[in-house]
């Protein structure tokens, strides 16, 4: 599903004095896979990630998303792409504070220009699957961190991608609740979606099937 | 829907910032409603008439003598009336007053007498009854009148019994045939006109009845005329034949009409009655476009620092799938959201700023009262609003439109909040809105010196502790031969004896009558021969200024005896007849200085004339304007020249208003049916006179006011904001030894660069703007250095001031809390 080839990201520091993020990173993600990345702080995990997610363009080398080669399309077209084909879970949750749980959950599906009907049913859907009916009128601000991270996950799933993209998705949350999302990814996998996952956690990681080191930008282990 | 309700939650979340940019919107909207609404009213909206575009006036010139824009004599309408193809229908008109004594009190009513066919000529029918016929005119076909609904609801209590009922005006019945509209005004009061004045709404309305004596003075001219121009025919049509009839009267009439100086134009009646105010009111629009603009700038530096602080917002909403397209309608909707809450509140502040104008300035500016907001009003502001929505929300959505988003979602990313290029994009909007206050502030400076200066002109009389009142004498019970103007013996008597009384109240200097108050609005000239003067063949004589006086009129007014004496008891209507001069008609004709006991004649000088001896001369008064250097002027005797409308003058020790009463009760101590009418201070007099200048100073002082405030509130919003974005460094600063002082310097510096970029490019523009104001200055030059310097060092003070108030606060930061900041 992912192929990446002689991906760099580098930052300019002064004239001609790069500062590599990632160095001749070559990755294939298979369809269903769910793999997790690891590695020590400024390893270039997250930059790894993000590029996935198309919201980095300044990298060189290329990245095929299926057949698409993503490093031949323009912003826009990724923008695209990227609102078909993928799902982005964030350390920080990341939900819009104003919105309420049924808003949040509306609002990809609304860029995405679905009829208001149809919305509706997905997200009751949604709420349902996630048995969070209870919490759709309620504020980000009166949630805990794992249901927060629940409606996250709901989110960034609800528009039905195909790869799922998850940044320290239990970082902020306590055990239980960790295992509880970790365990939510699982069942996910098994119905299909691709996942790739960064973590510190090697217990989080151990619930993925396979693990890339990174560090210093280069690809040091890759395990099954 | 959804972009409305997470708006309208956005705003309500900040009520401190929802609050301020409405409050900033509103009169910045509010202001240029404002202004809208009295150019719409007052330029835009057609008059009130039939067609009033095809309505002209007509006026006479002298062109040698400096004469312009002169009423019409009858003889001359007469010939107007027959002789012109070119018009569907023409009228004469004047105004006149009316003593109605039904009812307890006598009430001097402004009336106007005019052609039967004035309302169909106006195309406005009455509201009861009928206009008067064709055949309601001239001397005993007169004794109707058609009155306004103000009136009859003010004085009959709408009683509809009024019509075809007797009214007592001046002693003679007249009936009423009509009732017109409430909105019905006309005349119109005219700018700058010769004769025109700022006069009350017309009440009562009465066919003309011209007297053959009028019919054969063909240089007595009192009658303004208006006419509809036909169907089909052009204004240069119409000129066109208007010229070859004053070519006929030039070979018919040579004596009247001189060589060649003498024509008739038309003017659209629009033109005449506001197209002088046409210059400020424009100046206006450009001022409150810049309060509108300063604005802009403002809520978008604010916007901005939101946008900051919404990066984060933004970055998730693009991660979501949200497009640029989606993103810029989310914003605009919030900008567009406060800037039609901003214009809500705006059109009440506007309705508000309407009515305090017209309560100040409605008698004395024309169609004023008309001025309302109306739908033209509403949707031009809600479409400014829009617009001002989209521009100021269009800079924050371009600076957030692309956001660096693996920034701005990393775990405790801080965002771009800090690009330099949002930092540059506020501190040229900052610049702007001190360049553009800066101009306005110039403006209203300049406006401002020039007021105070006409202010303190020296009319060449003193206007302080003196009331002035009206006083008409009916014809029928103060008869006199010749034009209806003129009074008899009964009229001498009665106003010697009105002043005499008036003189012996307690509190009163001394009193007199004159039959024009200077800087009034009303005017008056005639033609004199001088003795032994060359003569002038058939080019015109002299034609000057005239005024009719009793003897205390000078001291009344304080204006200093130059030569000889003033007018006394011995000036009878028996008497060797006598007129003083002033200063400005002595150097004119009498540049030697001999100009005592010279003699002028109304008559011709060759066939036995009256003649009339200058025992006097006196300082000269500014009567057309404080801002219009003082003219010729001549002072007949009321015992010699007598006439039946005359305004009592009488200079009080105490407040002159006080007066009113015993004035009022001495006049009907004389003739219980005789009213005093428009009742005012001189100095109200000499204020009126300058009401339109002051109605642009005021709304051009208020709008600059506005606009330093809001530029002032930019400053402070922009350092502050500046402050929280360098707390961290402030900390690290003020650990590496930096004292208070460093740090106010170093934001305080910064608004210093800001305001003096500002400041320079602000008074480029103003060196190039301020010329526009040249017609409308007195006395001060466009380019006024103490102003420009004045205005500058002003606004820089302000916005420094501005500044340093973050700057301290900054600098008594304490540097441990500082340097956790953001860490």
């Amino acid at each position: 599903m992912i192929k990446l080839t002689n991906l760099e990201r580098c930052y300019l520091l002064a004239k001609e004095k790069f500062f590599y993020v990632l160095r001749d990173i070559n990755l294939e993600v298979e369809e269903g896979d769910f793999v997790s990345v690891m590695g020590p702080s400024g390893a270039g995990k997250s930059t790894l990630l993000h590029i996935l997610g198309m919201h980095d363009h300044g990298w060189r080398g290329e990245y095929f998303l299926g057949d698409t080669a993503v490093h031949h399309l323009k912003p826009k077209e990724r923008a695209t792409l990227r609102n078909e084909q993928i799902g982005f879970v964030f350390q920080q949750y990341h939900l819009l504070d104003d919105l309420t749980v049924y808003e949040n959950l509306d609002i990809p599906l609304s860029y995405r220009h679905y009829k208001k009907s149809e919305r509706a049913a997905m997200v009751g859907d949604m709420l349902d699957r996630f048995q969070i009916v209870g919490k759709k009128d309620l504020y980000p601000s009166q949630l805990s961190g794992g249901q927060q991270q629940l409606v996250g996950v709901a989110r960034a799933i609800i528009a039905e991608p195909k790869l799922l993209l998850a940044d320290e998705p239990t970082g902020n949350l306590h055990s239980s609740q960790g295992e509880e999302i970790m365990e939510l990814f699982c069942k996910l996998n098994e119905q299909g979606m691709t996942i790739v996952q960064v973590t510190h956690s090697e217990k989080n990681a151990s619930y993925g099937k396979r693990v890339i080191q990174l560090r210093d930008g280069w690809i040091v282990k890759e395990e099954q | 829907m959804n972009d409305l309700r997470y708006a309208l939650r956005q705003l309500a979340k900040s009520p401190g910032f929802t609050l301020v940019a409405i409050l900033t919107l509103a009169l910045a909207i509010g202001a240029n409603s404002a202004v809208f609404s009295l150019i719409n009213s007052l330029l835009v909206r057609p008059l009130p008439y039939r067609e009033p575009s095809t309505l002209v006036l007509i006026w006479e010139q002298f062109r040698s003598q400096g004469l312009e824009r002169i009423p019409v004599s009858p003889a001359e309408f007469r010939d107007y009336e027959t002789q012109l193809r070119s018009f569907e229908k023409i009228a004469a008109f004047d105004y006149t007053t009316f003593n109605l004594t039904a009812g307890d009190l006598p009430e001097r009513i402004q009336g106007a007498v005019v052609s039967p066919n004035i309302f169909t000529l106006l195309g406005v029918q009455p509201l009861h009854g009928r206009a008067f016929s064709p055949d309601e005119q001239g001397l005993g076909r007169d004794d109707v009148v058609v009155i306004s609904e103000r009136i009859w609801r003010r004085r009959f209590n709408s009683d509809p019994a009024v019509l075809g009922s007797k009214l007592m005006l001046g002693g003679h019945a007249y009936t009423v045939v009509g009732i017109m509209p409430a909105a019905f005004e006309f005349p119109l009061p005219l700018f700058n006109v010769q004769g025109g004045t700022f006069g009350e709404r017309v009440e009562i309305w009465k066919p003309i009845a011209f007297i053959d004596e009028e019919m054969k003075a063909r240089g007595s001219r009192n009658y303004s005329v208006i006419a509809r121009l036909q169907n089909g025919v052009s204004a240069d049509q119409a000129q066109a034949e208007i010229n070859g009839l004053i070519a006929n009267w030039l070979k018919q009439y040579p004596n009247n009409y001189g060589e060649g100086n003498f024509g008739s134009t038309i003017y659209p009646l629009q033109d005449q009655v506001v197209g002088e105010m046409r210059p400020g009111l424009v100046i206006l629009l450009g001022a409150v476009a810049f309060v509108l603009l300063i604005a802009c700038a403002n809520l978008a530096t604010m916007l901005l620092a939101r946008a900051s602080a919404r990066e984060r917002e933004f970055a998730i909403r693009i991660a979501l799938g949200a497009g640029p397209l989606r993103l810029l309608r989310q914003v605009l909707t919030e900008s567009v959201l406060l800037a039609l809450g901003g214009a809500l509140v705006g059109i009440l502040l506007s309705i508000w700023t309407l009515d305090f104008l017209k309560r100040i300035g409605a008698h004395t500016i024309p169609r004023l009262s008309e001025v309302n907001v109306d739908l033209a009003v509403l949707l031009v502001t809600a479409t400014v609003a829009i617009l001002t929505g989209i521009l100021f929300g269009l800079v924050p959505a371009v600076a957030i439109a692309k956001p660096d988003l693996t920034e701005a979602l990393k775990e405790g990313g801080r965002g771009s909040t800090v690009g330099g290029s949002r930092n540059r994009i506020r501190n040229v909007l900052v610049v702007a809105e001190i360049a553009l206050a800066l101009i306005l502030l110039v403006g209203a400076g300049l406006l401002m010196k020039s007021f105070v200066r006409l202010q303190n002109v020296n009319p060449g009389f003193n206007p302080h502790n003196v009331l002035t009142a009206v006083v008409s004498l009916p014809q029928i019970k103060y008869p006199a031969s010749g034009p209806s103007y003129l009074g008899g013996e009964n009229a001498i008597k009665f106003f010697t004896e009105a002043q005499r009384r008036i003189s012996q109240l307690p509190g009163v200097e001394a009193s007199a009558i004159a039959a024009l108050l200077p800087l009034s609005g009303s005017n008056s000239d005639a033609s004199f021969e001088i003795e032994g003067a060359p003569p002038h063949g058939r080019g015109p004589g002299p034609d000057e200024e005239i005024r009719v006086v009793s003897p205390d009129f000078f001291r009344v007014l304080q204006v200093p005896l130059l030569q000889g004496r003033f007018f006394n008891e011995a000036d009878t209507s028996t008497s060797p007849q006598v007129v003083i001069i002033n200063e400005a008609l002595a150097r004119k004709y009498f540049p030697n200085g001999d100009a005592l006991g010279k003699r002028i004649t109304f008559d011709d000088p060759h066939k036995d004339p009256k003649w009339i001896t200058i025992i006097g001369i006196v300082g000269s008064m500014r009567h057309r304007g404080l801002d219009v250097d003082p003219q010729a002027e001549y002072y007949l005797p009321h015992t010699q020249f007598p006439l039946r409308s005359m305004v009592v003058v009488a200079r009080s020790k105490l407040d002159p208003r006080s007066l009113s009463s015993a004035i009022r009760s001495q006049i009907q101590s004389i003739d219980s049916e005789l009213p005093i009418a428009r009742v005012r201070t001189l100095d109200e007099v000499v204020a009126d006179s300058i009401a339109p200048r002051r109605l642009s100073v005021v709304l051009l002082g208020v709008f600059a006011a506005i606009a330093v405030l809001l530029a002032t509130v930019g400053v402070y919003g922009v350092m502050s904001f500046l402050v929280v974005q360098r707390t961290h460094e402030i900390g690290v600063r003020v650990a590496l030894g930096a004292q208070r002082r460093d740090v106010v310097r170093l934001i305080v510096g910064h608004a210093t660069k800001l305001v003096g970029i500002g400041t320079l490019i602000g008074l480029a523009l103003a060196f190039l703007s301020t010329r526009l104001l040249s017609a409308l200055l007195y006395n001060v030059g466009a380019f006024d250095v103490a102003t420009f310097v004045f205005v500058t060092i002003a606004l820089t003070a302000v916005a420094l001031l501005a500044s340093y108030i973050p700057a301290h606060r900054a600098a008594r930061a304490d540097p441990v809390v500082a340097l956790d900041h953001n860490a």
